[in-house]
């Protein structure tokens, strides 16, 4: 029964490494490509969950899960062309501050149209109760986000590895000089991955608000860990972003069956471990204008 | 003098004047003297913050739990140890965060940049989760209350003014902390490192160390406003640790103003008016605040204090300082100044012994071993011979996979670049690499401060190092720019930069100095005078130099040293060097090409493809290309030649657009494409390959070439197209590769995957960078061929070094230097008479 338990709390910790994995993925495609690391990532997953709240409903939860992400994902074009374009060129560092500015602006209008106090947002009806493998006993909602999750990420590995979408991106991440002389607008890609990149953060955001809550600091506080995840893995390492992001699962699901209280402290441990280590992250590579 | 001073000791009078009149002005705002109180806090931790940030260009996401923790460890420090105490409580804090803020300096400052920030902000996420988590000790979520604010002395600190006077004291204290260390020699390294972490290091300066000391000043300073704020409300809680707060640290600071002592102080009384007075009629007024902050990252980024400046400008213009050369003093025969004479030593100064270096693969330097005695060695050999690498090796930019260098029998092997130059090795750069923010006076004080035993000091005010600023102001004066030290080194002309590039070098008191191509970008004036510098400096000390100058090199120098593809061709006098036949036939070739190429086809002088009619451009204060002709007519193959840095790439890349053409024209089949941007160049016809190739790494060939059909094909254009049947018949082998990653390939593989993704695509013209560079003799047979066959399909305009090569290509030639072309003619006479070949190209 132990045992059962323990291996429970190691498949919870997998399932919020997913979700950090889905908002770690997109960082790191908005930062390869446009060499921003975007703090108001976690924005978007907020207003994700939000989104899901006010579109239940009228739409129900299969057509908030679609919806509420991809209206996330038009905001994102408006985010891209306005702002974040301006700053691909000048020092990195204001990148992160006016992000950063972003971020907090969101979080305030938040709390201004929904206010500070959660909202009640639960499990779909369809999607409530277990499922039962002998002695195993697991929540059939997070069963489904965990398909989810690895629905997700496979798609994204596809998308970037076989389509020309895919082809251009890892291209321009490279060599954006040589993909212009080869007749390639890059910047229709940039608009592309960054509208990418926060669709995936809203989605994570639909599938986590039953189960974390929908509250104005979600953003912030999912932000934090998933650049844990990014700085473990490697920033624009797509399997270092994986396999950091299962093994801050772990450690967390680990540390949460011996000791509880000491579960989000146990990644910030982890990242000093492996910064000790391997100061580049796991899978990192040198990229000097970040340095 | 007075005037100096009074800018000197400002900041200080008007916090000093700001402090005492705080009280009034917060009633005459309808605030309290509690609201003072925070005003004095927050600009404290701001200060503390912009240490790092203004100072020292670190930006920290993580101050905000040096606040926290400062706060709690006020509070519990009281709680258990001094009950009813508040100065040993204090300081208690200052040691333990001291303490801390050195620990965690050490683990994060391992990483630089966007980096450094990121794990700031995990420290502090990590901090607020350990706070809020960790009930027993922090109180959680409920906070840590009942600390008290005994009385001290006369002092009712119970009651709001005297415990506002209190913090003011020690704010102003604060502030004249901050004011020493920025105006201290550790200040002045701080600000170097912001500007140009490598370079100060090669000025020998443990920039490790110092980044360390200032984060952990900074980090202490941020904490004592913590315990302050604790002892202020009588309360610890975990928000201060939060990441946002720690951002609200850094917009005070960015809204005030970073580049300035009391920046973060307007920006923390903004930042608590706005709080106040919005806070009143909503909740949200962070929000009104972020706007704000976005506001100024957008439009400006230096702050309160920079829009000042701006309106102060529009009502009193300042003198126009800027820097031109014109405006200096050149004294002409001046002895080397004193102070930067060595001690003769006996040995060998400088021995470099086999060195060699690989990167992933590619090897830069193969084996070079060289001695220098004393007077000026030179190192010479083509583009991509490894000279510069070979400095970089010996001056400890990267250490060296085998070998050993060793300088006056001391062994330089292995140690870090900060360590090589306190041994008394000093280099200049061939790309500038300044304090471009500093002043020119500054950027060679550095150098000269570096040998200074005092150069680690944070409180001694600079101006009191009068040995440091006699000697600066000797070698400003040796140097030729006296009457121009005291403008920005960013506002100075190319050659400007290149003499204050040298001057840090010098600066920095060598026993044996490494100059790189000191004389590239001068004007003919200027190159004479930095000559006969050089040869002054070599009396005193060595010189070990790289210049592509060569007639003047072999000139004035008493040894050299040939250097081709990574290894030493030979070494000897400048006339061994000049008669020696291997290196004529390195820099001009043997004059009997390997191959022969079908005589060009007849081409109608009117038929012109492409015409480039006087193009500029420019690369920062650099002019690369100088109102550079030339033209291509339709089936030819044109050879731009020149010496390395004459602007031949760079015109390739103003075709493409991926450089900016500045005044001129150019035309391409009847259209102006100058002004286009790259991708729409690309469209109607023009197919480039780069130097180095510039092929996708990681991705198939089939990949690179996908992305080369993508957008190009389109028959309207004409031109010739390769399909994929037509690459495998130029190509063969390429067949068996198309799914391999094309990092895999041999380097001929590779080149040919780069001119068939060109290709991929309706071309009219094909650009080659340096098609041959590093290919075994073979495939450069196999790729001539190619070319040869090309020119009935398309017109080719080649870069390339072997000009034997080269010349039994091509059908015309034009010739670069220093951006323009000096000789336009037949390739024909070039490769045929090897004496006017000579005259033409070769020194």
């Amino acid at each position: 029964m132990q045992f059962i338990f323990f291996l429970e709390q190691v498949l919870n910790g997998l399932l919020i490494g997913g979700y950090y994995l889905l908002i770690a993925l997109g960082l790191s495609l908005i930062f390869s490509l446009g060499g921003i690391v975007n703090l108001a990532h976690g924005a978007f997953y907020a207003l994700g969950a939000y989104g899901a709240v006010v579109l239940t409903q009228y739409v129900g939860f299969g057509g908030a899960l679609i919806l509420s992400p991809v209206l996330v994902g038009l905001l994102g074009i408006a985010f891209e062309r306005l702002l974040l374009r301006r700053f691909y060129q000048s020092d990195p560092i204001l990148g992160l501050l006016l992000t950063f500015g972003l971020a907090m602006i969101a979080e305030q209008i938040i709390r201004m149209i929904w206010g500070s106090s959660p909202l009640a947002y639960s499990i779909p009806s369809a999607l409530k109760g277990q499922v039962v493998l002998g002695d195993f006993i697991y929540s059939r909602y997070r069963l489904v986000m965990l398909l989810v999750v690895i629905g997700a990420m496979v798609g994204l590995w596809f998308l970037l590895n076989k389509t020309a979408f895919g082809r251009v991106v890892r291209a321009g991440t490279q060599r954006p000089d040589m993909v212009a002389v080869l007749g390639i607008r890059l910047n229709h890609y940039m608009t592309g991955a960054v509208v990418l990149g926060v669709s995936l953060a809203a989605l994570a955001g639909v599938l986590l608000a039953p189960l974390a809550g929908v509250h104005p600091a979600m953003g912030a506080e999912i932000m934090t860990a998933a650049f844990v995840v990014v700085v473990i893995g490697g920033m624009g390492s797509f399997w270092g972003v994986v396999l950091a992001a299962i093994l801050v699962g772990v450690v967390r699901g680990i540390t949460t069956f011996f000791y509880p209280p000491a579960s989000e402290a146990s990644m910030y441990m982890l990242m000093i471990l492996v910064l000790l280590l391997r100061p580049r992250g796991l899978l990192g590579e040198r990229i000097e204008r970040f340095e | 003098m007075t005037n100096v001073n009074t800018q000197k000791y400002l900041p200080l009078v008007l916090a000093l004047v700001g402090l005492m009149v705080s009280p009034l002005i917060m009633r005459s705002l309808g605030l309290t003297p509690g609201t003072a109180t925070d005003v004095v806090i927050y600009a404290m931790a701001a200060l503390g913050l912009n240490l790092l940030v203004g100072q020292t260009g670190l930006t920290s996401f993580g101050h905000g739990a040096f606040f926290g923790i400062g706060a709690y460890a006020a509070a519990l420090s009281q709680k258990y140890w001094f009950e009813g105490q508040i100065v040993l409580p204090i300081l208690f804090t200052i040691v333990f965060c001291a303490l801390l803020a050195t620990l965690v300096g050490a683990l994060i400052l391992r990483r630089r940049g966007v980096y450094f920030s990121l794990l700031t902000l995990a420290f502090s996420a990590l901090t607020f989760a350990i706070a809020f988590r960790w009930t027993a000790l922090t109180g959680g979520e409920n906070g840590l209350g009942n600390v008290i604010r005994p009385a001290l002395g006369v002092l009712q600190l119970d009651q709001p003014v005297p415990y506002l006077i209190a913090v003011s004291v020690i704010g102003w204290l604060v502030l004249y902390l901050v004011w020493r260390i920025s105006r201290s020699p550790f200040g002045h390294v701080l600000a170097a490192i912001r500007e140009n972490e490598q370079r100060a290091r090669f000025q020998g300066y443990d920039t490790q160390r110092y980044k360390l000391f200032a984060f952990a000043i900074s980090g202490t300073v941020t904490a004592l406003a913590g315990s302050l704020l604790a002892f202020h409300y009588r309360f610890a809680s975990a928000d201060p640790t939060s990441v946002t707060f720690s951002g609200e640290l850094l917009a005070m600071v960015v809204i005030g103003g970073m580049h300035s002592l009391l920046g973060p102080v307007v920006g923390a009384f903004f930042y608590i008016l706005f709080r106040e007075y919005l806070s009143i009629w909503t909740p949200n007024w962070l929000l009104y605040f972020g706007l704000l902050f976005v506001g100024f990252i957008i439009f400006s980024p230096k702050g309160l204090v920079g829009v000042w400046a701006q309106v102060k400008k529009r009502f009193k213009p300042e003198k126009e300082t800027d820097a031109a050369m014109s405006a200096r003093k050149i004294y002409q025969g001046l002895a080397f100044p004193s102070f930067l004479q060595p001690a003769k030593g006996d040995s060998v100064a400088l021995e470099v012994s086999g060195i060699a270096k690989s990167f992933g693969g590619v090897k830069a330097v193969r084996d070079c071993s060289l001695t220098l005695h004393s007077g000026i060695h030179a190192v010479i050999g083509p583009n991509g011979s490894g000279k510069t690498t070979t400095f970089n090796l010996i001056s400890g930019l990267f250490v060296p996979d085998q070998g050993k260098v060793t300088l006056y029998e001391k062994s330089l092997t292995g140690l870090s670049s900060d360590k090589i130059s306190q041994l008394g090795l000093a280099r200049s750069f061939q790309i500038t690499n300044l304090f471009k923010g500093l002043t020119i006076y500054e950027n060679l004080r550095l150098s000269v401060q570096a040998r200074h035993k005092g150069h680690f000091n944070i409180w001694r005010d600079i101006d009191s190092y009068e040995l440091v600023h006699q000697q600066t102001a000797e070698l400003v004066k040796y140097l030729g720019l006296e009457g121009i030290e005291h403008s920005e080194a960013a506002s100075m002309s190319y050659g400007g930069q290149r003499l204050v590039d040298m001057g840090i070098a010098l600066g920095c008191h060598p026993k044996v100095l490494l100059l790189d191509e000191p004389l590239a970008g001068l004007a003919a004036a200027e190159r004479e005078r930095i000559s006969n510098l050089i040869q002054t400096i070599q009396q005193y000390i060595p010189v070990l130099i790289v210049e592509h100058d060569l007639d003047r090199v072999l000139g004035f120098s008493q040894n050299v040293t040939v250097m081709n593809d990574g290894s030493v061709l030979m070494s000897g006098t400048p006339d061994q060097v000049r008669s020696d036949v291997r290196v004529q036939e390195v820099y001009t070739g043997k004059g009997t090409p390997a191959i022969q190429a079908r005589t060009a086809a007849s081409t109608n002088a009117e038929d012109v493809l492409l015409s480039f009619d006087k193009i500029n451009s420019f690369y920062g204060k650099s002019h690369i290309l100088n109102e550079a002709s030339l033209n291509v007519r339709r089936g030819e193959i044109v050879a731009l030649l020149g010496r390395n840095g004459a602007g031949k790439s760079t015109l390739l890349k103003a075709l493409t657009g991926l450089v900016e053409p500045v005044g001129g024209t150019i035309m391409f089949d009847g259209q102006k494409i100058s002004g286009m941007a790259a991708p729409d160049i690309a469209r109607i016809g023009i197919g480039y390959v780069p130097q180095g190739r510039g092929l996708f790494a990681g991705m198939s060939v089939r990949d690179n070439f996908a992305l080369g059909r993508m957008n190009r094909v389109n028959p309207a254009i004409g031109g010739t197209y390769w399909t994929e049947e037509k690459i495998f018949e130029y190509f063969p082998r390429l067949k068996d590769r198309m799914d391999v990653a094309a990092d895999y390939l041999s380097g001929g593989e590779q080149q040919m995957v780069a001119v068939a993704r060109a290709l991929s695509g309706n071309i009219k013209l094909l650009l080659l960078d340096e098609p041959f560079e590093g290919l075994a003799p073979a495939v450069i047979n196999e790729l001539f061929m190619v070319f040869d066959k090309l020119r009935s399909e398309v017109s080719i305009l080649i870069v390339e070094h072997n000009l034997d090569l080269v010349l039994a290509l091509s059908d015309r030639v034009f010739a670069l230097e220093r951006g323009q072309v000096f000789h336009e003619g037949p390739a024909k006479a070039l490769l045929d008479d090897l004496d006017y070949r000579k005259k033409i190209l070769w020194m």
